[in-house]
């Protein structure tokens, strides 16, 4: 069983890769039917990502209903090879030597690995990896069908396919890998399809800088990471995941292994636990668009339709979620951090609203809107629960579905728009095309938050984790320990009291880990924090009134969701019929290949949310994933219930979005007054997308040119000028000496007798008596 | 065989040392200028004259050249006329002096001792090669002196190398005779070595023959030797037949070469005369 | 075999015609006068040879003459045909005229102001025709003008 799991495993990166290949080799024979092996691969790894799905999920066990009992830890590793493997990689490491400006505090545990320095190639499966790769897979496929018409004369047909294929490898095996050095990688595989497919149209200028945009904005999150694991290295001594039982009985103790995890003081807290965590957090922001690098996910809509649909709604940008619901034993610790998460989310979430709200591009207000949802999921990571976790990884589902439907709908849209996609050119479109029109509306009720659709249920549980937060008193009953500060386990300010509190340590079979004690470790891992239970610098934003504003930040968004969502239904499919005359012959309802994925996606997004609510099983299902059986995390967990004062709070913001909307611009030409002349200066710097471009173009961008416009003088001037003068020496000389290049032969002669001359004189001079 | 330490003392370093200016100065007098006139070419001609002397005088100091009369003639023929062979200015008249220059040289292989070279010398060169010249001169030129023949290349640089050279030589030579020849230059000859090596051969069936054509060489065959020519064939046609093989089919390919150029171009010279028309 | 002072007397006839033949082809521009330079010049290694064949009683130094002598045929064959050449494609033996491999953009090296082509080219008598011309070449005169 263990191994027919691991093959399958196996099998979801590689059928995609294989499809690339077969795209690549066989594209242009194929011609018109280039798609076929691409859409082969990623189908096949759908049904196997299904059939993961369900025996992970009878792994868990139907029986596990109790929220409050902390479930079993669900995993399973195969390692396919060692990629890299250093002896002792930590003999010149100043952290070991105890001396040298960067001491970071080894966390316990990390004694054991003798300085051994390994990358495994292993993949893991357990029910977060297995959620993902089946959006990821499943995502992927209905965009691969939908390409089939929407790509069909495209010159670059195959091409589409095989970069297409290629990013649910590169996905599958981020998701799947168990390793963060292997992650590392495939985030900037990921990293290079989304720039590949953002400038897919490279003879588009836009397109080409687009691409160039998001790939540079992705380097400065990338560049976080790559510190964070180096960091992680550092203090944890390993790079896995998973725990490693060494041929001669030791354990390496992985940094998400099932040894740490038991370990209420396995986990590094203090400045370099925040200092991973913030860097973690950068990385996110990059790959998810979060402020402050949120500026690429915007431009990158250059992109073919689809493209945007898979990588830059529903899955890459969710890199960002997953990584951190992967390191959630590593966030708990450092509360100042998880308030980060939440605050950043927050402020990107309303921000990103408040710019979609005036936007006229409908690709773009779903990009804007992307990034919101996407800040909606940071603020419910943030708050550091598990109901936060499970909540954010229930949007993220619901959000792929419905915000690849919407993608796919304003795909359908501009595709018989002839390639139109300002929403002031045309209006009136649900006569013109009735099956995008009702599977769009059914995605913009899923964004908007309208109950039954599927966003309102997981915007639900974000909003009532962040309540929660908000108002620890009110919840006292419902949480066991929800986020009141100083009894956080690992929360190094607190350490000498949480040694009381620690339990009995598990029994590890087969451990011979000597372990730093726990004081050692405290007195190392403790850096600048004074034993006190005072919050101090970042920690000190964990505090109830944060979370209050928090929450009040994020019902506002969830309004103006609604409003954005069902101004931009309004303006495209109600009103006087409308069609731009670029559309010519395509004004029409699109193809089957094309209104197919649309009604899946319509009927997930119209259903996901609340099949998933009323069974609970998403939560209960992840709650046995090893990072969230962390007992940080597993005792937080709270039980099931339905908050019907949240409830009726979001649903009545959405109400008013909606109405607002209605008022504007039901039944309206689309090109006339719009509401935002009533914002003033407000509507300008909503359109002009609060000058977040200009802000970075005069703080880093033109800095930089002058910079670099005087390291290039400097380079010209100086450096090359030295090269080009120390050039001239031999040029001189050989312009003076090309003059005895006469052409005469006799004068030749004559060089060579001088030269026999001196030849002979020096030998005479050498052998004088 | 008589040790070359016997020999007087090396030149005086002042008669070698006018020689060689009164040499430059007269070769670059006499080479052909613009500006010649017949007074500078008549005191190149002294100047010459004089050099020729001082180099007699220092080969009379290195040996005994007076005592030969038949060399020192034959060898101041073969000088002048090497001489004036470079200073002529009509190419013909040079070709004439240079007929002069090789009788003289055969003169001074006879001296040696070297008959068949010395008459190979002018039935080759004198015979056949000169002749070519000649040939192509009134092919070529058949008008006589050409501006060019009457103007020279770097006359003063030339001529004072080519003296300098010549003063280095004679320098060499002098300190060859004045000291004890290195051991390079005792080692026994190859006639000696090979009547070393023949009896190791233990090539008996050829020892008569051998033995009659060699024998004299191996005994250390001398000045007056009748057999010369034969023991230089044997010499040529036994140990260098190969070599003579190799000198025979480069003549071949000599000969179908400069035919091959020749009748191309005289082609390509008609073709254009043609067109010319 | 020969005395000591015989060979060095013989060394120094070799030397003078050796540096005559090189002072020589440095100097003489005509292509011909070049080519008797050389053979100068061999004409004096000849001696030199055949002098140390005789002084050590060795017949090497007089085989490589002969080698010497089968080049130089050789040699003047093949040189005297391109020289033919260059005389067709010039009209002169000047090896002056020949500059084409200079470097680029280096002007023509004229060293000398050429003299004056003062050569008399004499008018002949000639009778008038009689009978039937033969067909001929009339470009091409075999007749010398001068000498």
């Amino acid at each position: 069983m263990q191994s027919s799991a691991a093959n399958l495993l196996v099998l979801v990166p590689l059928l995609p890769l294989l499809g690339a290949i077969g795209t690549v080799l066989l594209g242009r024979r194929l011609g018109p039917r280039a798609h076929l092996p691409a859409v082969a691969g990623i189908g096949a790894a759908a049904v196997v990502a299904l059939l993961l799905l369900l025996g992970t999920a009878n792994q868990v066990g139907a029986g596990h209903g109790d929220p409050l009992r902390p479930a079993e830890p669900v995993e399973m590793i195969t390692t396919l090879w060692q990629w890299a493997t250093v002896g002792d990689a930590r003999s010149g490491d100043l952290a070991t030597t105890g001396h040298g400006g960067l001491s970071a505090p080894v966390a316990p545990g990390t004694a054991n690995n003798g300085g051994a320095f390994s990358i495994p190639i292993a993949l893991r499966l357990d029910p977060l990896t297995a959620t993902l790769l089946t959006i990821i897979t499943g995502v992927g496929l209905l965009v691969a069908i939908y390409s089939i018409g929407y790509m069909h004369d495209d010159p670059g047909y195959p091409r589409f396919f095989a970069l297409v294929a290629m990013f649910v490898f590169s996905m599958s095996m981020l998701v799947a890998a168990s390793n963060f050095l292997l992650v590392y990688v495939f985030w900037e595989a990921v990293g290079a399809c989304s720039y590949l497919l953002i400038g897919f149209w490279y003879t588009k200028p836009e397109a080409a800088r687009a691409a160039k945009k998001a790939f540079l904005v992705n380097r400065v999150g990338d560049f976080g990471l790559a510190i964070a694991t180096f960091l992680l290295w550092m203090t944890y001594g390993t790079l896995d995941f998973h725990d490693t039982h060494l041929a001669d009985g030791t354990i390496v103790e992985g940094i998400l292994g099932q040894i740490r995890l038991a370990d209420e003081a396995g986990y590094v807290g203090g400045a370099v636990g925040t200092a991973i965590c913030l860097l973690m957090l950068l990385a996110a922001c990059g790959k998810s668009a979060q402020m402050p690098l949120h500026v690429w996910l915007p431009d990158a809509m250059e992109g073919p339709t689809p493209a945007s649909a898979l990588i830059h709604a529903a899955t890459m940008v969710t890199a960002g979620i997953y990584l951190i619901t992967r390191s959630a034993p590593l966030f708990v610790g450092c509360p100042g951090a998880l308030a980060m998460v939440s605050i950043v989310g927050a402020t990107t979430a309303l921000v990103a609203a408040l710019i979609a709200t005036v936007q006229n591009d409908l690709k773009r207000v779903l990009a804007y809107s992307t990034i919101s949802q996407l800040g909606y999921m940071f603020v419910a990571l943030g708050t550091g629960t598990m109901l936060g976790f499970t909540a954010a990884i229930f949007h993220l589902v619901t959000h792929a579905f419905f915000k690849a439907l919407l993608f796919l709908g304003a795909g359908s849209v501009m595709h018989a728009m002839g390639g139109v996609i300002d929403m002031r050119r045309f209006g009136g479109l649900r006569h013109v095309m009735p099956i995008t029109a009702g599977t769009f509306l059914v995605g913009a009720f899923a964004l908007a938050g309208v109950p039954p659709f599927a966003g309102f249920f997981s915007k639900d549980e974000i909003l009532a984790t962040l309540h929660a937060k908000a108002h620890p008193e009110a919840h006292g009953s419902d949480h066991a320990e929800a986020g009141s500060a100083g009894e956080r386990p690992r929360d190094l300010a607190g350490g000498v009291g949480l040694v009381a509190s620690v339990p009995v340590r598990p029994f590890r079979p087969g451990s011979m880990i000597t372990r730093v004690s726990l004081s050692d470790a405290h007195d190392v891992s403790h850096g600048a924090h004074d034993v006190s239970h005072e919050k101090v610098g970042l920690d000190a934003l964990d505090h109830p009134s944060t979370w209050r504003l928090l929450f009040w930040m994020s019902l506002l968004t969830a309004g103006l969701t609604a409003f954005y969502t069902f101004r931009a239904v309004f303006m495209t499919f109600t009103g006087p019929v409308r069609v731009p005359k670029e559309a010519g012959h395509h004004a029409h309802e699109s193809p089957p290949a094309m209104t197919t994925p649309l009604l899946v996606l319509a009927v997930l997004s119209a259903l996901a949310g609340l099949v998933l609510f009323v069974t609970n099983a998403l939560s209960s299902f992840l709650a046995a994933t090893p990072s969230l059986t962390a007992p940080a995390v597993a005792r937080t967990a709270v039980p099931h219930v339905f908050h019907w004062d949240i409830a009726i709070q979001g649903t009545l913001a959405a109400a008013i979005g909606i109405a607002v909307a209605a008022i504007g611009h039901l039944g309206r030409r689309s090109d006339s007054p719009q509401l935002e002349r009533y914002l003033g200066p407000l509507g300008t710097l909503f359109a002009n997308k609060f000058y977040f471009d200009q802000i970075y173009a005069a703080l880093i961008v033109k800095p930089l040119e002058a910079l670099a416009m005087v390291t290039a003088f400097f380079d010209r001037a100086i450096v090359d000028g030295t090269v080009d003068a120390i050039g001239q020496v031999p040029l001189a000389w050989g312009s003076a000496i090309r003059r005895m290049q006469s052409g005469l032969v006799q004068r030749y002669a004559l060089a060579g007798v001088v030269g026999v001359l001196a030849i002979v004189l020096a030998l005479a001079w050498q052998l004088r008596p | 065989m008589d040790p070359v330490s016997t020999a007087t003392a090396s030149p005086s370093g002042l008669l070698l040392a006018g020689s060689v200016a009164a040499i430059a100065a007269s070769l670059w007098l006499l080479l052909p200028k613009a500006s010649d006139t017949v007074a500078s070419r008549r005191l190149g001609f002294l100047l010459g004259a004089v050099a020729l002397v001082g180099f007699a005088a220092t080969g009379r100091s290195l040996g005994s050249v007076g005592e030969d009369a038949v060399f020192l003639t034959v060898a101041g023929i073969a000088v002048i006329s090497g001489l004036a062979t470079i200073v002529t200015r009509s190419p013909v008249y040079s070709a004439i002096w240079f007929a002069m220059t090789l009788a003289g040289v055969s003169g001074v292989l006879l001296v040696l001792g070297a008959q068949f070279l010395g008459v190979a010398t002018i039935v080759v060169y004198a015979g056949a090669i000169l002749v070519m010249f000649l040939f192509v001169l009134m092919l070529a030129q058949p008008s006589g002196m050409a501006p060019y023949d009457r103007v020279s290349n770097e006359p003063m640089l030339a001529a004072a190398a080519g003296a300098v050279l010549l003063g280095l030589l004679t320098l060499s030579i002098g300190r060859l005779s004045a000291a004890e020849p290195p051991s390079c230059c005792r080692m026994p000859s190859r006639a000696q070595a090979v009547a070393a090596a023949a009896p190791a051969d233990g090539a008996a069936a050829k020892a008569d023959e051998s033995t009659t054509l060699i024998a004299p060489a191996m005994a250390g065959g001398d000045t007056g030797d009748a057999n010369e020519v034969a023991h230089l064939g044997a010499e040529l046609f036994g140990r260098h037949l190969f070599a003579v093989e190799v000198a025979g089919v480069l003549l071949l390919v000599a000969l179908v070469g400069a035919i091959a150029v020749v009748s191309r171009g005289e082609a390509t010279e008609t073709d254009h005369r043609r067109e010319g028309r | 075999m020969i005395p000591a002072t015989m060979l060095t007397n013989a060394l120094l006839v070799g030397a003078v015609l050796f540096c005559l033949g090189l002072v020589g082809i440095l100097t003489r521009r005509n292509l011909i006068v070049m080519f008797l330079s050389a053979e100068l010049m061999l004409q004096g290694v000849s001696v030199t040879l055949v002098a140390w064949s005789r002084y050590h009683g060795d017949w090497g130094g007089q085989v490589l003459v002969v080698f010497v002598l089968t080049v130089a045929a050789c040699e003047a064959a093949v040189a005297l045909v391109f020289v033919l050449q260059a005389f067709a494609s010039t009209g002169r033996l000047d090896a002056s005229a020949w500059q084409a491999l200079r470097e680029e953009n280096l002007p023509r090296v004229i060293d000398h102001e050429l003299p004056a082509d003062d050569r008399v080219v004499p008018t002949w008598p000639h009778l008038s025709p009689a009978g039937v011309l033969p067909e001929g070449d009339d470009s091409r005169s075999l007749e010398r003008d001068h000498v």
